[in-house]
């Protein structure tokens, strides 16, 4: 039971990370591109590849028209929506449905149900599942979020109603700077979700991200695959991962993954998704509670890999194609540590602004126990049209104190120049004692920012090592490195 | 893989300025493989990943790239855009003192002011966005808008000007 060619409906890392998996287990695989996406690494790693409009992702890869017209012109049975983009639309996964197309990933009713916050969070209450306090006011008027906000008591988080990676989400204290937040926050979420409906909550302080990664097939079975801990945030988006969380005492693990469970056979759930909570206190008197459903792959799905074991891609195909889960519960362990670190190409010290150009060098680290999951080669350019994940380094180890090292050191040896990323933030993170002793809580990156955001003037070497090189020199390898990196257009031409 | 960097010794001595924002660096390269910075010398050789070996057993490893005057280098975990003094030529700077400018590709969103408008430093001018997320370009200083050069869609560049405060 398995599929012939599937479409992949996504780019960078993630349709490279599908490609692999499809190419594992037998399956033909399509991608999909923009023409600002031409000859982008994921376009040469697929089978095959299929343009399907300009840049602009609401007219290329946002587009349910022009991926569903890609899949049918390329005779695809299935499509795998990887993250972002159409992952969490549920009337794709209708059209999909309409078109015969078999969508990887939950039945589109529970796509739209745990899309709604105000669904969800009925649905965990009702499910026995504990949740933060909050509401999505009738009154949608600025003084309707206000009186809400004020009802629940400041401090607040107001977020898009339909969201999720912390687009429209924006923390308000004190009642002064409501006015200005309510409305940016409904603006980004006008313009990521085409809905600027908003929703209210208790702002839980230093709370950590704490998460569950489950998988339901058609046939009842349902599992989890342990926790990963993401409190390392930037704007309300991760930036390191690990599993197994250092804050979770057995007690509380086998309650949140019991919980998280609950929570998906609640939804009717099907294939890999996750379950978020947030964890407040300690040790055995710590409480969790549900923040949101993730219908979909995970940017971190690694981190659970490394940990279990298991390839969550290929059971992803397994399950679409109606077949049963390969794995109990009992089957399923949590061995060693593992952690994730997201290089973005943006710029720490500039509010994590995202940046865009060409990489003149790119070499990638290796080693036992290094995983790299990227979506981008030397010479490349990173577009601004999209989301600016340039790469994500897994490290796994016996222990968490051995995974941070393997991370750092990796790290270390993986130069990424001609454009600012946050590699050289991302060492101090893993270097800093706090994220040592595993204190970790969603502030953790505003609280220290201070120190993570240090810099030092150049050593000697440095001069040393910028007199050594000349322009001249650099931009020939440059323009060499670019026809090198070309043959992959010319290879398209031949029938692929 | 192309090798990357050349390190100088196809070249003869050449004296050059290199500068770490407000620190400069008076730097000699010579043509068999040393530098000598601010008086200090250093064995340089190229390594064998596109990297460079600094220091008599080439204990320290660092990357470099070029991208016009400005040389970026990776060493110790540690990103440094460095930029070359070339004579003759001025360093790049896009605007004036009273101007705001794009900090990267965007699309400007909303426009706040108009010429005449007074501005008091903090204040909102323009809302750029970029990969989904606004970017909120605010006043350095008090003053009145004399010009803005931007308006709602436009694909601005960075370092082009979109507000001119006096």
């Amino acid at each position: 039971m398995t599929f012939r060619r599937v479409l992949i409906a996504n780019r960078g890392e993630i349709a490279i990370r599908i490609a692999r998996a499809c190419r594992e287990a037998g399956i033909e695989s399509v991608a999909i591109y923009s023409d600002a996406d031409r000859n982008a690494p994921h376009v040469a790693a697929a089978d095959r590849a299929i343009r399907v409009g300009p840049p602009p992702s609401s007219q290329s890869y946002l587009s349910v028209p022009a991926v569903i017209e890609a899949a049918r012109a390329t005779s695809c049975e299935a499509v795998h929506p990887g993250y972002g983009f159409l992952s969490e639309n549920a009337a794709f996964a209708s059209a999909c449905d309409q078109d015969g197309l078999t969508f990887i990933g939950p039945p589109a009713a529970v796509i739209s149900r745990m899309g709604s916050k105000v669904a969800a969070r009925q649905l965990m209450t009702d499910a026995g599942v504990p949740v933060v306090p909050g509401d999505t006011p009738r009154d949608q008027s600025d003084s309707g979020i206000l009186q809400s906000a004020e009802r629940l008591g400041f401090p607040v988080l107001v977020k898009a109603s339909a969201g999720g990676g912390g687009k429209g989400m924006r923390a308000i204290r004190e009642r002064g700077a409501a006015v200005e937040s309510i409305a940016a926050a409904r603006r980004e979420a006008i313009s990521a979700f085409n809905d600027g409906t908003l929703y209210v909550e208790r702002l839980i302080e230093r709370p950590r991200h704490v998460e569950v990664q489950i998988f339901a097939d058609a046939h009842g079975r349902v599992v989890h695959l342990f926790e990963r801990e993401c409190s390392i945030q930037r704007r309300h988006q991760k930036i390191i991962e690990e599993s197994p969380s250092p804050a979770l005492t057995p007690s509380v693990r086998s309650a949140m993954t019991d919980a998280a469970v609950a929570a998906a056979r609640a939804a009717g759930y099907i294939n890999a998704g996750t379950i978020e909570f947030l964890l407040e206190g300690s040790g055995d008197n710590s409480r969790f509670y549900f923040l949101e459903m993730n219908t979909r792959l995970q940017v971190e799905h690694p981190v659970t890999e490394a940990v279990t074991g298991v390839d969550l891609v290929r059971a992803q195909f397994v399950v679409a194609a109606g077949g049963e889960l390969p794995w109990t519960q009992a089957s399923l362990t949590q061995r060693g540590h593992a952690i994730e670190c997201r290089v973005y190409a943006e710029d720490p010290a500039a509010g994590f602004l995202p940046q865009a150009g060409t990489l003149l060098m790119y070499r990638e680290p290796a080693g036992p126990g290094i995983r790299i999951d990227s979506g981008v080669v030397e010479g490349g350019t990173v577009p601004v049209h999209y989301d600016p994940l340039l790469a994500k380094l897994t490290a796994s180890a016996e222990t968490r104190d051995a995974a941070i090292s393997r991370a750092r050191v990796a790290l270390q040896v993986f130069p990424i120049l001609g454009i600012r990323t946050n590699v050289p933030f991302l060492i101090r993170v893993l270097d800093h004692p706090d994220f040592r002793s595993g204190r970790l809580h969603t502030g953790f990156i505003d609280e220290h920012a201070s120190d993570l955001l240090k810099t030092a003037p150049a050593p000697l070497e440095a001069v040393a090592a910028a007199a050594s090189v000349s322009a001249e020199s650099s931009l020939a390898s440059a323009s060499a490195r670019s026809t090198i990196a070309d043959p992959w257009s010319s290879i398209r031409g031949w029938g692929r | 893989m192309v090798e990357h960097s050349r390190v100088g010794a196809l070249r003869v001595a050449r004296r050059i300025v290199i500068r770490d924002g407000q620190q400069q660096h008076h730097v000699t390269v010579d043509e068999n493989g040393s530098v000598i910075v601010d008086g200090v010398s250093l064995h340089i050789a190229a390594g064998t990943g596109g990297d460079v070996r600094i220091g008599e057993n080439g204990s320290v490893r660092a990357w470099v790239a070029a991208a016009g005057d400005t040389r970026w280098v990776y060493l110790d975990g540690h990103v440094y855009e460095l930029d070359v003094e070339v004579a003759g030529r001025r360093r790049r700077s896009a605007s004036g003192p009273g101007s705001l400018s794009a900090p990267m590709p965007a699309t400007v969103i909303r426009v706040e002011v108009s010429p005449g408008t007074q501005v008091h430093r903090g204040d909102t001018l323009v809302i750029l966005e970029a990969m989904k997320m606004e970017l909120p370009i605010r006043a350095a200083s008090d003053g009145t808008v004399a010009s803005v050069s931007c308006k709602p869609g436009d694909l601005v560049q960075p370092g082009m000007p979109l507000i001119e405060i006096e």
